[in-house]
């Protein structure tokens, strides 16, 4: 197998609204995660470590702090051996409008394609965390000699209706398809059970291309893969369902899509149990990001009785006498003395000054917390001063006065 | 009504050529020396076709094409050119025909009758 024969666009255009205020002054990928990460990262090592290393960005909104990144921390692949990643901003090549939809972003890149003619195209989401082999799929692809493939996820029919939703015969051709259905189609051998498409796809190129200008040429289309183009391909062209394989595991747990603010603390909180389903620390599949240069995280005992647990420290952090539970402290954090910080996401180079206690909090990076703040532990004293989601998470912006 | 034409080509004779020969099927011709006075032209007429030539200085014929996409979406184009290669560029899959020229023009003006019979059934 050739994978030079593969270009892989990922998709990073998401305003991630329902993000804000993370997304205030960063598209949705970059958004950090995990202490040391960016969402972003999850996709583009799953990419490296399956040996695709032709890697289209497609960006639109606020990409700045997505193009530093990838430029700081992604440098790492060989032009000369015809590897790279590539930032391609909405440049209106073809078109005048920013992207449309999902479908148009590719559409209006079609140059690129043309450019570097690939047998296979493959198409992800910037914003979803999972850890998965895409050559498993492209042989599954090539196998079932199919159009188009589309990796799916099982998941309770209940939960099924804000995702694409397929239905499959017993070979796993796709036999139809619904965006966001009241009523999701559920798998023949179990009824309560749906499979859901993770957005991520692998088109035969010149049926891609095919599909996509058609979708062009459309005026009541959104331009968008799932609502459109995909729906259109089911009845006349093989598309098939890659079941969704988790590297290093047995069982396919762990994808998720960081929709929301819950769903961003969550799969963050997710990271601190003892058997994280998403393991970070297998060398077999090594998540990679850019970490500036920082000494070791440093805990300072001051005669106060501290404990640190179930958390995640990263470099150069210092945490002067102040207790930690069930957190996760991004780099270069500093935590003064007799503060106390509960089921949080403190973000790189926080400052947290002396006797502060903070709960369910997701302090975004460069805040100052000056000593004796209560954060966390009245919602309706802290909605006056912070934005604060459905569920009672206190999200304070990047760089905010406090 | 006559249907309207509008023909992008560099090549002066070869667009009077075109234009003269066109006519004399009962159509209505509009012609553009240039990629860009092609898109004005687009941008103010109320058309029914566009042939289009490949090979033109400043704006190629592709790219004419891709701004056609995003401004007229359903305006049909047929692309006119002396050279076959383009066939395989992925952009001129956007236009409906993709004909050589040659000097009996008979190809053209059938793609041009087809492509007319098709809208009317469409109505």
């Amino acid at each position: 197998m050739n994978y030079k024969n593969v270009i892989t666009f990922i998709l990073a255009g998401g305003k991630g609204e329902r993000l804000y205020p993370l997304t205030k002054d960063r598209a949705k990928p970059a958004v950090p995660f995990g202490g040391t990460y960016r969402i972003i990262d999850f996709s583009l090592s799953n990419a490296i470590n399956s040996g695709f290393k032709r890697i289209y960005i497609l960006t639109q909104y606020k990409s700045f702090s997505l193009q530093r990144h990838i430029r700081e921390g992604w440098n790492i692949l060989s032009r000369e051996l015809g590897e790279f990643i590539e930032i391609v901003p909405a440049q209106q090549r073809i078109g005048e409008d920013w992207y449309l939809g999902t479908a148009d972003s590719v559409f209006q890149n079609l140059y690129l394609l043309e450019r570097e003619k690939p047998d296979y195209v493959l198409i992800l989401s910037g914003d979803h965390v999972y850890k998965m082999d895409y050559t498993k799929m492209l042989n599954f692809h090539i196998q079932k000699k199919a159009d188009l493939t589309i990796s799916v996820f099982e998941v309770n029919k209940e939960e099924a209706s804000r995702f694409g939703v397929l239905k499959v015969d017993n070979e796993y051709r796709v036999t139809d398809f619904a965006e966001k259905p009241q009523v999701p189609f559920t798998l023949v051998e179990n009824p309560s059970v749906s499979l859901i498409s993770m957005g991520i796809y692998i088109f035969n190129t010149e049926i891609l291309v095919k599909r996509l200008i058609e979708d062009a040429k459309k005026s009541n289309s959104s331009h968008d893969f799932g609502k459109d183009v995909i729906p259109s391909m089911v009845k006349r062209d093989k598309v098939f369902a890659y079941k969704f394989t988790e590297e290093g595991k047995k069982e396919s747990r762990y994808w998720r899509d960081i929709g929301t603010i819950e769903a961003y603390y969550n799969s963050n909180m997710e990271l601190l149990e003892i058997d994280p389903i998403l393991n970070l620390y297998d060398e077999n599949w090594p998540i990679m990001t850019y970490k500036p240069q920082s000494p070791p995280a440093k805990i300072i005992f001051l005669g106060k009785n501290v404990e640190i647990l179930n958390s995640l420290i990263s470099d150069g952090c210092i945490i002067s006498g102040a207790s930690i539970y069930n957190s996760i402290i991004s780099p270069s954090v500093k935590i003064e003395k007799g503060s106390e910080i509960y089921d949080s996401i403190i973000m790189n180079n926080v400052y947290i000054g002396e006797n502060c206690k903070i709960k369910k909090t997701i302090i975004d990076k460069y805040v100052i917390i000056p000593n004796n703040s209560v954060i966390g532990y009245n919602i309706e004293e802290d909605k006056k001063k912070f934005f604060v989601s459905e569920t009672g998470i206190v999200v304070i912006p990047r760089g905010s006065f406090i | 009504m006559k249907n309207k034409i509008l023909i992008i080509e560099d090549d002066e004779n070869e667009r009077m050529l075109y234009k003269e020969e066109l006519e004399k099927e009962g159509y209505e011709i509009l012609t553009a020396s240039s990629g860009k006075e092609g898109l004005s032209i687009i941008e103010k007429e109320s058309l029914n076709l566009v042939i289009l030539d490949l090979r033109m200085p400043e704006m190629d014929g592709l790219e004419v094409l891709g701004k056609i996409l995003s401004k007229r979406k359903h305006l049909p184009v047929i692309i006119y050119s002396s050279y076959s290669q383009y066939k395989n560029n992925f952009l001129s899959w956007a236009a409906d025909a993709y004909i050589i020229k040659s000097s009996d023009m008979s190809e053209l003006k059938n793609k041009i009758r087809e492509l007319f019979e098709g809208q009317k059934d469409e109505l």
